[in-house]
This record gives structure tokens, C-alpha cells and sequence, in this order.
């Protein structure tokens, strides 16, 4: 094994060694930011509780209908920037804010690192379903070397998509003069990771600009990059290239009137497979026409050849992979059983995304063998084991 | 204090009975699923049903004995029902797969639709309608021709019976051009094509008018 | 009078709940399906569709109970589909009460269950279900699974091969079409109708009446298989009469909303507008 990887990588240094299943759903105490109470019940589910029995909707639609009059604007300008892929999720909040609202949105969407054809589809049907978009690509050449970066350093090359698309709607809003910044579900809360904000309707600029995704900023990242990859120089870029890669600064948004990112799972409750329904109907989404690889859903994060790798490493480096965050979720929202979940994920979880391997490979200039080192380098010891050979994940779920 | 009237279903273990066995309860009689000699006989009415292979049946009702039991039953002149592989085991043979012969209690054969010849889709699966033999010597118009635009009833099978004798022909029914005989009326013996038991409120009907009433002659 | 237009009634079943997707993935709940099954017999389908959604992925059938209850009452034919694998799987269903079994994945893995089911059980009483998907170069393939596993089988051949092996029936799902209300993919049928000589069931994509009316006037299936627009119809006059069990996504049944691209049609009203246009049905009495 040639490689070996750095230690910039802040999550994977904190998580516990001994791996615990959530009682209710299908997660484990390997994932980030997770919480299990004293009955061995995960974040995620008492979350989950929280909402089906705390939390008056009603009242939370009477919330959203207020803030939206307070930012409804009649002057033919934007009064929403909406961050979408196109998928059932964006296109679910960008729709009822145009549709059910009367607002003025603009969605805005930082490009997959490489387009699917289902992806590009949806896209397109949605903006055809009658919404205004912008996309931003940034610069290829440039992005792919940061790609590679991300995933010999960080475990996951679609790190770079994930800096991006948190930073470019913000840019833009502060840009277009457009004060509202509407996300559709708080990923934290709605995934089992940090709960704080679960009860709040956004969480504020200067709580997340600040936010060091995987404990390293952009630009460490970038230095320690420009330091120590041969692959990347400072001819590769122009600081007018990295514009996009990081928010404004909380003083500016502040200043703008930004509030920060708005949750639409806070006003309404938030169910992905209602959202594939709602956008089936409405923004004329399809799913993809096969299975998904990693899981068993067909109509989750269909846009990007990349993201099944995404998942793949988070299975290698936490074993938390695609089918276990989509059947968790199903099973906190009562819509499979338990028993449902873990057989879905003995059959799924960990499958090798196979079909956008060659693409991957291209992608980030790499051979096979390079792969293999890397994510090699990213298996968590006390997670897996090699026998005769062959990688074997220590904790398959029960 | 009324006896239930009991039904045997008669089985030769070549397909499900339960559901004659579901509408006969439905309808409120007592019915036994059986291939006992004397418990058949002691019945006050019979049904031979079947959804099967003839050559697969006849080769169980022969080892069973039931051939003599089925004949023996006919012979008291009670009530005998006959549906849609019972129906056609009646006659002399069939070509179903391979040339068997069959019980010989009516004289005719059973042909395959000649799917090839004819462009047909088979087996003849769905609702079709029962028109009346005005040349049968036996009418029963109650309740098969209640209504003038054809009352619909349950096939699926792949061959045909052809009797012999035209005017036990009660009904026929039209498919890719072929009018076949779609049931049968001699002495005590009624027996169809169709399934009464899956033709709905109609096909209930016909069961409970054969063994509450012994229908008409 | 001549051969008659079956209208069959599918219902797709999760454990003790009727489910709907759209193009045969999402779990939304509707309701009880003895409930459905009820009304439908009723208001004069010609037959019932039982599809255990979840079956494949127990390796299991789990409808006996619902299939037992069905037959004590309702005297049309009942086919029951999902995860059935042998002879004995199919001898349990036949037993509970259903007239004929549809089989998909285990036809597809092993196309000679398909000919030694049929000797055995009749070819009348074996139905092959195809799940067909159009690919980026224009070809329709066979899935398993709801839509999601490929099997590299073409549609149109495996048709041929099913009729071959001694099935008596073929479901045909469009699962482009399903539950979109968009209609039938009536270039598909047509391949497979004209490619066999096997009684075709239409399933996926009946959004209106007009529809279900193009089909049976272009295409010669047997009998069309229809979900939404009848499902639909049912909660929209009958929700109040029905309980649901709080399992499953009852987002939807809590909302209490209609669709907006899928009519909500009553059976008689759709036998009503076939028999005008001079399509043989069943009448409803």
C-alpha cells in the first residue's frame, strides 16, 4: 500500500469503538454528531417523536404563512432563493412556495460534480413544471483536482459538491439582494446528527458559516493540497475560482439581512417518500429507472454519477452506508418496520456501486489500484476485519 | 326441523376445492370435500369440479375408484353437478394433451381450441355470455336467461366438449368463432364450462337454484 | 355477445395495509384492503389482484389471511402475486383460497418452475407477471422487485419463452406508466400482444376512462389491470367509512386530499362508458 492519508479529517478521529445499534431504527453510534439516550434509542428517533407528537403544525403553517408575507415580494423581484437539485425534495419546497406561497422563487443549483441522465431529466422537468432557475458549474479542470483531494484526504471526493452547495446559494442570495434562503429538510435533525436546531426554524449565519465540515476548512484544505499533492498547483486556480466554494462571512450575511439557512422541515412535516409523491404529481419527477446501488429506494439523490461513492466511503469509514440512512429514516417515520429495515439492508448496504466506477476513476485521474489504496486507507480498524483475503465488516447489522 | 342439505364435492386431489366449498357455505348448505364411496352416495346432491389436466384426472379418479362412484351416484337421480373439468370428464375422451378417454356417462368429445388454425388466444379466460339451445329437450330458462342482453358467466379452459346428442345442449357461448356447447342438461345431471362458484351473485345463484330447487325439468 | 373486457382490480398489500406507488415504488397508504376488495366486488370488477409488495424481500407470501377471508366472500377469481418461489408455495396460496398465482422473480430465475407448475396445477392457474422498463436505447426490459432488479431479459422474448413453458397468462406492467396516470404504453402492449397467442393483462397508467377505452379499442388484451383510478375513487367516497391501521406512510389518508392527475373513477361508471362505446363488459347489476 503506497498511500497513506493524512489526518485532517476530524469526524472519524471521535467515533466510539464499540458499535451499537439503535433500538428503534437502523442506525448506529457510528455516525457523527449522534446521540443514544439511556434506552439505546438514537437522536434520529426521538427526533422523530418529536415530531409526531410535540410539534403543532398547524401552527407551524400559520409560522411560515407570517414569515413569507413579511418577505413576499410584489415589486417583480426574487423573493426566495431555493437551493435545487431538481430532485423530490428542492423541487417539493420550491414548488408549494411558488404554488401553495405566492412567493417569488429563484432556484438556484450547484451543479453534480457529473450529471445522470435520470438526474439532468428531473432537472430539466422541474424548471419545465414552471420555476426559474440558475446553475452554476465551476471550473472542471480545477474541480476535479480538488475531487481527488477530497478523497484521498477527506474519505469522499463529493466533499467538494458538499462545500459548494452550501456556499453558492449563499453567494447568490447576498449577491441578488434576495434576503430568504429556503433548504428543505435540517439534515442534522432529520439524520440523526446534531439536534440543536431540530426545534428551530433556521439555523443562523453565524452558526454554520463557521462550521468546519469534516474539522477543516476550505482553504486548509486547499494549502494542504497545494503542499502536498503533486497533481495540484496554484496554477490550477484563480482566487476568482474559489468564490463559490465558501459562503460570505456571517458579518456580511448579517448585514444583509440573511438571517441564515431556513428549514422547510421545520413548517412542515417532513416526509422524503411524500416529497417523491408530491413531485411524481407535480414536477413531472421520475425515479430512476433501476435500483439505486447501495440501496433500495429509486428516487433518492438520482443526479450524480459520484454519489454512490459518497455513500460507499461513509460505509467503509463509519459502515454507515446508502440503504441504512434511507431505510433508518423510513423506519422512524413508521413507513417500514424495523424487521423491514434490517432485512433491506442485509440484502443492500455496502453494494458496490459499480455502474459509474469507470466514470469515477476518469473522473478524478486515478487507476484502480490507486482506488483500492485509498479506500483502503479509510477503513476504520476496529470496524473491519480481512480474512482469507477479503474485507469483511465486523458489525453487519442485526 | 329441516336436515341440511349436504353436497359432497367430489375430489380426485387434482385442484383446490375450497372454492365450491366457500360458495356452497355462502349459500348456506353443508358440504364435504370427499372420495369416500358411501359418504358421496349418501349426499343429497354431487359436484365433480376440477381446474386441471383430463389425462393428470382421469388417471386419479380411476385410482381412487371414483368412476364407479360417480356412476353409482348418477343413478340415484339426485341432483349431480358437473363444472368445468367435471363437466367435461363426463364424455367419451379428450385430446387434452394426449387422447384419453373419459367416463362415458355422456357421449361426445372434447377438442382443444385450434389456436393455431384460428389465431386464438387461449386458454378462453375471462367473462363471456351463455346463449339458449332452442333445440333442447330439456328447458331451464331460470336463472341463466333472465335477461335478453346474455347473462355473463366464468371461463377458463382450453378445450371444448361437443356432445354427441344436440339436444342435451342447454347453452352455448361464442369464442374466435367457435359456438361450443357451454352446458349441458341430461335427467338429474346439470354441468357447465363455466364456474358457477366465480361468476359472481349470477354463478351463485345457479348453484342455489340446482341443489334448493333441483331446478326445474 | 362475445368475450368480455375484464376490468381487474389490483391492490397492492403491505402486511395489513393496501399500499400505492407511483411507477411501482413509494409505500402510501390507503387503507384496509378487505375493505376495497368489498366495494370492488361489489360495484362489479371481474377480478381480483393480490400483489404482497413485500414479499421478494421476505423471501415469503404473507397473504394467507387476507386471501382466506377474500375467497369466504367474494365469489370472482382472486390471483395472488409475490414471492413465490416453488411448487409448494404455490400449492399454500391455491389452498388459502386463491384461483390463480402470479409469478415474476422465480419464473425469471428458474423458467422451468414455470412448465412443472402448469402440468401440475393446470396452465390456466398460472399467471407470469412481467415488469417492463424502458431503457435509454429504446428496448423494454424485464425487472423484478418492483421495478428495481435488471434481469437482462428483453420483454418481448421472454414473453415468447413464457408461452413456450406452458403459463396460461401474462400480466403486462408498464412500469413507466404506473400510477402516473398518463395511460398505457400501447406500443408495448401491442409488441406483446402480437407476440403471443397467450390472454394478455394490460397493468400501469389508466388515469381516465378515455384510457382504459384506447386500449381495449387498439390492443387485444384480455383484460386491463387497474390501481389509482379506482383506489383513489374509493378513499374519495368512502374514507370516512373506513379505518386504517397507523402503520405505514398514512400521510396522505391523514391529509385527506385528491389527486389532480388521476381521475377518480368508480367500476360501473368505467364498464358504463366501455359498453357505450361498444366494448363488451360485464354489466354491473
Amino acid at each position: 500500500m503506497t498511500f497513506k492519508r493524512s489526518n485532517i479529517e476530524q469526524q472519524i478521529q471521535h467515533i466510539p469503538k464499540e458499535v451499537k445499534w439503535c433500538k428503534k431504527c437502523v442506525v448506529s453510534n457510528q455516525r457523527p454528531r449522534i446521540n443514544f439516550d439511556e434506552e439505546g434509542v438514537c437522536s434520529g428517533c426521538r427526533n422523530t417523536e418529536y415530531k409526531n407528537n410535540d410539534v403543532d403544525w398547524l401552527a407551524r403553517e400559520k409560522e411560515l404563512a407570517e414569515l413569507l408575507d413579511q418577505h413576499r415580494r410584489t415589486d417583480g423581484h426574487w423573493d426566495v432563493i431555493v437551493p435545487s437539485s431538481g430532485g423530490k425534495d428542492s423541487g417539493y419546497v420550491a414548488h408549494q412556495l411558488r404554488y401553495k406561497y405566492g412567493m417569488n422563487p429563484l432556484t438556484v443549483t450547484w451543479s453534480p460534480l457529473q450529471y445522470t441522465n435520470i438526474g439532468f431529466q428531473n432537472f430539466e422537468a422541474c424548471i419545465d413544471s414552471g420555476l426559474t432557475n440558475i446553475l452554476a458549474t465551476p471550473n472542471g479542470r480545477f474541480q476535479r483536482k480538488l475531487a481527488r483531494l477530497c478523497f484521498e484526504e477527506l474519505g469522499d471526493a463529493f466533499h467538494v459538491f458538499v462545500l459548494g452547495q452550501i456556499s453558492y446559494p449563499f453567494q447568490m442570495a447576498k449577491r441578488l439582494g434576495i434576503n430568504l434562503v429556503f433548504y428543505g429538510e435540517n439534515g442534522e435533525a432529520e439524520y440523526a446528527g446534531d439536534p440543536n436546531y431540530a426545534d428551530k426554524p433556521y439555523k443562523p449565519s453565524e452558526e454554520w458559516v463557521g462550521q468546519h465540515f469534516k474539522g477543516v476548512t476550505f482553504r486548509e484544505l486547499l494549502d494542504y493540497g497545494l503542499k502536498h499533492k503533486d497533481y495540484l498547483s496554484e496554477d490550477d486556480f484563480t482566487e476568482s475560482d474559489l468564490i463559490f466554494y465558501e459562503p460570505p462571512s456571517a458579518d456580511e450575511l448579517t448585514g444583509a439581512g440573511i438571517l441564515g439557512k431556513h428549514f422547510y422541515s421545520y413548517y412542515h412535516k417532513w416526509s422524503p417518500q411524500e416529497n417523491y409523491y408530491y413531485c411524481a404529481e407535480n414536477t413531472g419527477f421520475k425515479p430512476n429507472p433501476e435500483r439505486t446501488e447501495g440501496t433500495y429506494s429509486k428516487y433518492s439523490s438520482l443526479d450524480d454519477k459520484m454519489d454512490g461513492f459518497h455513500y460507499y466511503l461513509r460505509y467503509i469509514k463509519f459502515g454507515l452506508g446508502r440503504c441504512l440512512e434511507e431505510a433508518a429514516h423510513e423506519v422512524r417515520d413508521g413507513h417500514i418496520t424495523r424487521e423491514e429495515g434490517v432485512a433491506l439492508m442485509q440484502r443492500y448496504e455496502g453494494e458496490f456501486p459499480q455502474k459509474y466506477f469507470e466514470d469515477f476513476l476518469k473522473y478524478l485521474d486515478i487507476s484502480e489500484e490507486h482506488f483500492w489504496d485509498v479506500v483502503n486507507s479509510w477503513r476504520a480498524p476496529h470496524l473491519w476485519e480481512k480474512i482469507n483475503g477479503e474485507w469483511l465488516f465486523k458489525y453487519p447489522i442485526k | 326441523m329441516n336436515k341440511p342439505y349436504k353436497i359432497a364435492v367430489i375430489d380426485y386431489r387434482i385442484s383446490n376445492m375450497y372454492s365450491i366449498q366457500n360458495a356452497l357455505n355462502m349459500l348456506g348448505f353443508e358440504c364435504e370435500v370427499t372420495s369416500d364411496y358411501s359418504i358421496i352416495l349418501a349426499a343429497d346432491g354431487a359436484i365433480l369440479p376440477g381446474v386441471g389436466s383430463f389425462p393428470e384426472a382421469m388417471k386419479h379418479i380411476k385410482a381412487l375408484g371414483l368412476d364407479k362412484t360417480i356412476r353409482d351416484f348418477i343413478a340415484t337421480d339426485k341432483p349431480f353437478m358437473g363444472i368445468c373439468l367435471g363437466f367435461q370428464l363426463l364424455f367419451d375422451s379428450s385430446d387434452e394433451i394426449e387422447n384419453t378417454a373419459g367416463l362415458s356417462i355422456l357421449s361426445g368429445k372434447v377438442i382443444e381450441f385450434p389456436k393455431k388454425i384460428k389465431k386464438m388466444r387461449v386458454p378462453h379466460v375471462g367473462w363471456n355470455t351463455i346463449s339458449k339451445n332452442n333445440g333442447a329437450s330439456t328447458e331451464i330458462v331460470s336463472p341463466f336467461f333472465d335477461s335478453d342482453e346474455g347473462e355473463y358467466f366464468y371461463f377458463v379452459h382450453s378445450c371444448y366438449v361437443v356432445p354427441e346428442n344436440k339436444e342435451i345442449i342447454h347453452s352455448t357461448t361464442e369464442y374466435g368463432g367457435i359456438e361450443f356447447c357451454s352446458s349441458i342438461v341430461n335427467k338429474n345431471i346439470f354441468a357447465c364450462q363455466f364456474h358457477p362458484e366465480k361468476s359472481g351473485e349470477k354463478g351463485m345463484k345457479v348453484l342455489s337454484e340446482m341443489f334448493n330447487k333441483k331446478m326445474e325439468k | 355477445m362475445s368475450l368480455a373486457m375484464r376490468i381487474i382490480s389490483r391492490l397492492d398489500i403491505k402486511g395489513p395495509n393496501l399500499v400505492k406507488g407511483i411507477n411501482l415504488e413509494g409505500l402510501r397508504v390507503l387503507g384496509k384492503p378487505e375493505s376495497f376488495a368489498k366495494f370492488y366486488y361489489e360495484q362489479g370488477a371481474d377480478e381480483l389482484f393480490y400483489q404482497d409488495v413485500v414479499a421478494s424481500l421476505y423471501g415469503r407470501n404473507s397473504l394467507h389471511d387476507i386471501i382466506s377471508k377474500t375467497a369466504k366472500e367474494i365469489f370472482i377469481p382472486l390471483t395472488v402475486g409475490g414471492g413465490i418461489r416453488c411448487i409448494e408455495d404455490i400449492s399454500n396460496i391455491l389452498k388459502a383460497g386463491a384461483d390463480k398465482v402470479s409469478i415474476n422473480t422465480a419464473a425469471i430465475g428458474n423458467p422451468d418452475l414455470i412448465s412443472s407448475a402448469s402440468k401440475f396445477f393446470g396452465a390456466s392457474t398460472i399467471v407470469i407477471s412481467i415488469e417492463a422498463i424502458k431503457q435509454p436505447d429504446g428496448r423494454y426490459m424485464a425487472f423484478t422487485d418492483n421495478g428495481r432488479n435488471a434481469t437482462g431479459k428483453e420483454v418481448v422474448s421472454w414473453a415468447k419463452e413464457i408461452e413456450q413453458l406452458g403459463a396460461g397468462e401474462i400480466q403486462l406492467t408498464c412500469v413507466d406508466q404506473e400510477g402516473s396516470g398518463k395511460g398505457f404504453d400501447l406500443g408495448l402492449i401491442k409488441d406483446v400482444t402480437s407476440a403471443v397467442t397467450l390472454p394478455i393483462v394490460a397493468h400501469g397508467g389508466a388515469g381516465n376512462m378515455q384510457h382504459v377505452l384506447d386500449l381495449a379499442e387498439d390492443v387485444p388484451v384480455s383484460g386491463v389491470a387497474i390501481s389509482s383510478l379506482l383506489h383513489y375513487d374509493y378513499i374519495l367516497h368512502n374514507r370516512h367509512l373506513d379505518g386504517y391501521e397507523d402503520e405505514g406512510n398514512v400521510e396522505f389518508l391523514k391529509s385527506k386530499r385528491a389527486l389532480s392527475n388521476i381521475d377518480s373513477v368508480p367500476i360501473s361508471q368505467l364498464k358504463s362508458f366501455l359498453i357505450e362505446n361498444n366494448i363488451p363488459c360485464r354489466k354491473y347489476e
